[in-house]
């Protein structure tokens, strides 16, 4: 009983004070004023920072209060700002609050009062304010010095982009103050007599050493100002990667944007953390970093990259498995083994990539550029391949890339390697053929031969051997070694047969032979002549075969025109072919070309088939018949031109026109028909169509009359060029039968002048002999004159 | 000791060498003695040559400042640039210097100036600036050498700097920016009326020095004749 009424009392005494309180409370408002006010001023970020105390709260009591703060420039009245702060409030714990001020605070003096309210819910409401604090001035003018003007806020660091209120405070107390931005006057606002604020909305990027912005007194001496320092906004930074190229180190690369650096502010800085195991590592370079992967360490990493510049901090994270990112580094040591003519073995090294990791190498072969082989190839650390099917003679490039194959991500570098593969002997018969002709009596055969191509000829071809078999004494044997590049020969032989291999040398060996054989007998030469058309690939060339086995057709042509040097070309053809197109870059217009084709039997032998010619394109005569005019009479001459050639004009002679401009108004001789040349003048044309025919009577004509003759060949294109006429006179009719009786009359005068002289002893005895006179007696004489002696 | 005919052709020898290297022995008295004037005429030179060269460097650097510090009539107080030796003077107190003072003043005006050069270049940003700067340099310093040479072919001592005055470009904690701009701005400005005063002074100090065909006095000090 004792014992529950001391328990009674106690209990009761210990409610009583929490009674009083709660009719303390419940009597009298709560004001709890702010105490031991005290204002800092930050004057480079511009922010006035306030601490203050409640004493008047009991001990351990906390509380929700609410601070109403003021805040006036210039002076008290003008309150610019007002602000509710709630917060917990303890008994003498300092409370801070800060305030960043959009005008630099040297401009103006600032003032600050508060007061405060509970705002906990555990009081019931209303509450009510308390008394409000005295101003406490934040003055950050009073270190300004004597300088007549100021600018503010100075060495600014702004991000671009930003806004910037400038302001200036001027000693002079005159209006004309005049403000410039890079050189640009610029205008604000006055907020007081001595205080001019301007506002720079979204600020640029000029320059790195900063924009000025200056004001000065106009026509005075004072000047004062700022340099702005406006810096790039950092840019976070992107296509962040990591990647190890031998599970030992980490390379992460980024591209850090835009630097920010200025001579107020460096570059920014790049940090990489890793989550898993909390290190950090600051990198040097601005785009990469390395980071050492710890033995037996995490399998995944999360990376965060951190950018950051005095204003600002951006990130950008990664999460990865290691082994998933392997890029190995390059192969080496990548070279040719054995290298044979169609096969090569490519042998290669890899770095090793963690303790007995498989690499996937992809090996490439490349020929003039083109990849023709490719190859996959697991290794560990020796890589080695054998590639066939090679041609001989070649150059080759060969490549390799590596990759990690637990998990491809990247494949590595290429390195590459050139070789070539070595010669083979020739795989291919050179293309042979032979010309026959006789010298001094002998048969001589120039034998010619086509170079292998690159595909048949397996390296560098270095001789040609000819070997001449006579198949009547085949115990001789000739043997002739010509050095390449030359492609023919001549062999002079006797009537026998010969059997001749050819066969081209490179450094490995022989090709295949081929094999000509030549009889004694030079062949029939009375084959069958035909014509072949030229078009725009060439000439389309078609013959009968004659016997059922041969092996194989030749068309043999020269390549120039006729005139010169034969460059003899030919074409081989297989055993069924009866036809073909031959076309050259040789061809040209105008010229006749002309084909021999040859049936090579089962003995090789070649023998004529059939000869044809044709042109590329005909083209009309280049020259006219020289016309010699002979049988000249009254009525009729004869025109003949047998020395024209009609082989070597530049298209088939189908015929010749004559062309006769008779006498003034006379008509076209009966043969002849009107036509008209190309200068308007009216002429007498006849055609003679058959080319073979080289002369031509013109007759029907008139006597003692003038005639113009010219004679010009034509072709399917056309005729000759038009050349001067020639003059001829018709002999006179009377004349003509004079002619006829005159000169036989002379001719017999002469003839019996001739005989009298010849006869005229004969005819003088016969005729009138002489009367003998004694006294021209010799002996008579002879007499007289012993006479005379003896007298 | 008795001269033999070998002994004075040695002699000639002697003399010659001496004559031949006389323009660098510095303890002559010379009156009239073409000597000096090559050298001043090499530091007359040597001031054009800098002129133009600051041109383009002031003009570059300026550039780099920003507006108004490029522009061609910008004329700022001179506030922070107090310790920048001053070139313009009396005209007067100019023309009454005499050939040390005059030289002393050059000598000790490039001195200040090439530190506080040196200090700019310490803190150009760009490659390009600092190279301009640093090539300006070693001319300027080529020029103090000059100068140098002038005074000790006059015979006059070179000015050592009092411990403690070594002029060091270490702007103060108010030293705003735009402050330091203009000093460099202040830096350039007074370089650029140093070497138009130089040219003025070595002129004169030319004129000054040319020969009027007086004897040459030498003093030898002869060994071993």
């Amino acid at each position: 009983m004792a014992l529950f009424a001391v328990f009674q009392t106690t209990f009761l005494l210990a409610l009583l004070p929490l009674r009083t309180y709660e009719s303390e409370v419940l009597s009298e408002p709560l004001l709890l004023t702010p105490e031991s006010l005290k204002v800092s001023v930050n004057s480079t970020r511009q922010r006035l920072h306030l601490q203050w105390t409640v004493h008047s709260l009991a001990y351990h009591q906390e509380l929700k209060m609410v601070f109403q703060i003021q805040i006036s420039r210039f002076k008290t009245s003008n309150v610019i700002w007002v602000e509710n702060y709630r917060t917990t409030v303890k008994r003498n714990r300092v409370l801070h609050w800060s305030w960043e001020s959009k005008l630099p605070l040297e401009c103006a003096a600032h003032f600050i009062r508060m007061r405060s309210m509970v705002d906990d819910a555990r009081i019931p409401k209303p509450g009510f304010w308390s008394n409000w604090s005295s101003w406490e001035e934040a003055d950050a003018q009073n270190s300004l010095g004597h300088d007549p003007l100021l600018v503010f806020p100075k060495d600014k660091l702004v991000e671009e982009g930003s806004n910037v209120t400038i302001c200036y405070v001027s000693r002079i107390h005159r209006d004309n103050i005049s403000c410039y931005l890079e050189g640009v006057q610029i205008y604000g606002e006055q907020l007081d007599r001595s205080v001019s604020a301007f506002e720079l909305k979204n600020v640029s990027f000029i320059r790195k050493r900063g924009t000025n912005v200056f004001c000065k007194v106009d026509q005075g001496g004072a000047l004062g100002g700022i340099v702005l320092f406006v810096s790039k906004v950092l840019e976070e930074p992107k296509d962040f990667s990591c990647e190890t190229q031998d599970l030992k180190t980490l390379t992460c690369t980024w591209d850090p944007g835009s630097d920010t650096g200025l001579s107020k502010q460096p570059s920014q800085s790049y940090t990489l953390f890793e989550s898993f195991s909390g290190k950090k590592t600051l990198c040097k370079h601005r785009n990469w970093c390395n980071w050492q992967v710890a033995q037996d360490s995490q399998e995944t990493y999360n990376f965060t990259l951190v950018a950051e510049n005095y204003l600002r901090k951006r990130s950008v994270s990664i999460l990865f498995n290691l082994t998933q990112r392997v890029h190995p580094m390059t192969p080496y040591n990548l070279f040719p083994k054995n290298v044979g003519a169609t096969n090569a073995t490519m042998t290669w090294k890899v770095h090793s990539i963690g303790n007995n990791s498989t690499l996937l190498c992809q090996l490439e072969l490349l020929a003039e550029g083109k990849v023709i082989q490719q190859h996959n190839v697991s290794i560990k650390v020796n890589g080695e391949y054998l590639l066939s099917e090679l041609e001989p003679d070649t150059e080759y490039v060969a490549r390799v890339r590596c990759a990690y194959t637990n998990h491809f991500w990247k494949w590595s570098e290429l390195i590459s390697q050139k070789f070539n593969t070595a010669e083979a002997a020739p795989s291919e018969a050179p293309d042979v053929w032979r010309n026959m002709k006789m010298v001094s009596g002998h048969p001589t055969v120039s034998l010619f031969w086509k170079p292998l191509s690159k595909v048949h000829a397996n390296g560098k071809i270095l001789f040609y051997n000819v070997i001449v078999e006579n198949l009547d004494k085949p115990s001789r044997l000739e043997v002739l070694s010509i050095p390449a590049p030359t492609r023919s020969t001549e062999l002079t032989l006797d009537q026998c047969s010969y059997q001749i291999h050819v066969t081209a040398h490179n450094s490995v060996g022989p090709s295949p032979a081929s094999v000509i054989v030549i009889s004694g007998d030079p062949g029939n030469e009375e084959v069958e002549s035909g014509r072949v058309n030229g078009t725009e690939d060439g000439f389309s060339v078609s013959w009968k075969p004659q016997s059922g086995d041969a092996t194989g057709y030749v068309v043999e042509w020269c390549d120039g025109p006729q005139d010169l040097p034969c460059a003899l070309q030919w074409k081989n053809l297989g055993p069924n072919t009866t036809s073909t197109v031959i076309s050259s870059g040789a061809f040209r217009p105008g010229v006749r070309y002309n084909f021999r084709i040859y049936e090579i039997s089962a003995k090789r032998m070649a023998h004529l088939l059939e000869k044809k010619a044709g042109y590329l394109e005909e083209l009309a005569p280049s020259d006219n018949p020289q016309v010699v005019m002979s049988n000249l009479t009254s009525h009729s001459f004869t025109l003949s031109w047998k020395d024209y050639s009609t082989e070597s004009q530049p298209g088939f002679i189908q015929g010749y026109h004559v062309y006769l401009k008779p006498k003034a108004g006379e008509q076209c001789p009966p043969a002849f028909e009107k036509t008209v040349l190309p200068e308007d003048s009216l002429c007498c044309k006849h055609t003679i169509d058959n080319p073979e025919q080289k002369t031509f009577v013109v007759e029907n004509l008139q006597p003692e009359s003038v005639y113009e003759f010219f004679v010009t060949a034509y072709t399917s294109v056309g005729e000759g060029p038009l050349d001067a006429f020639t003059k001829i006179t018709t002999l006179d009719e009377y004349s003509h039968i004079l002619i006829r009786i005159i000169l036989p009359m002379i001719f017999c005068v002469l003839i019996v002048m001739i005989i009298c002289y010849l006869k005229h002893q004969w005819l003088k005895e016969k005729c009138y002999p002489d009367i003998p006179d004694p006294y021209k007696s010799s002996v008579l004489s002879l007499i007289k004159s012993k006479m005379l002696l003896k007298l | 000791m008795d001269l033999r005919a070998g002994d004075s052709w040695g002699m000639l020898a002697c003399l010659c060498a001496v004559l031949w290297h006389l323009p660098a022995v510095p303890a002559l008295n010379r009156t009239g003695d073409p000597g000096p004037g090559p050298s001043i005429q090499k530091t007359y030179d040597l001031t054009r040559y800098l002129e133009h060269q600051l041109r383009s460097l002031a003009g570059t650097y300026l550039n780099y400042l920003g507006p108004p510090f490029n522009e061609p009539d910008f004329n700022p107080p001179r506030l922070g640039a107090e310790t920048l030796p001053r070139a313009t003077v009396n005209l007067e107190v100019w023309r009454s210097l005499n050939d040390r003072l005059r030289l002393t003043q050059n000598y000790e005006a490039y001195s200040h100036l090439l530190c506080y050069l040196r200090g700019l270049n310490r803190q150009a940003a760009t490659a390009e600036l600092r190279r301009s700067l640093a090539h300006f340099c070693t001319s300027l310093q080529g020029l103090l050498g000059s100068i140098a040479g002038v005074m000790a072919a006059l015979g006059y001592p070179l000015p050592q700097p009092l411990p403690g005055t070594e002029p060091t470009w270490t702007p103060g904690p108010a030293h705003s920016d735009f402050l330091q701009k203009m000093d460099d701005f202040w830096l350039l400005k007074e370089l650029q009326t140093w070497l138009w005063r130089s040219a003025k002074d070595f002129n004169r100090l030319k004129k000054k020095m040319q020969p009027p065909a007086a004897a040459v006095t030498l003093h030898l000090e002869a060994h071993g004749f």
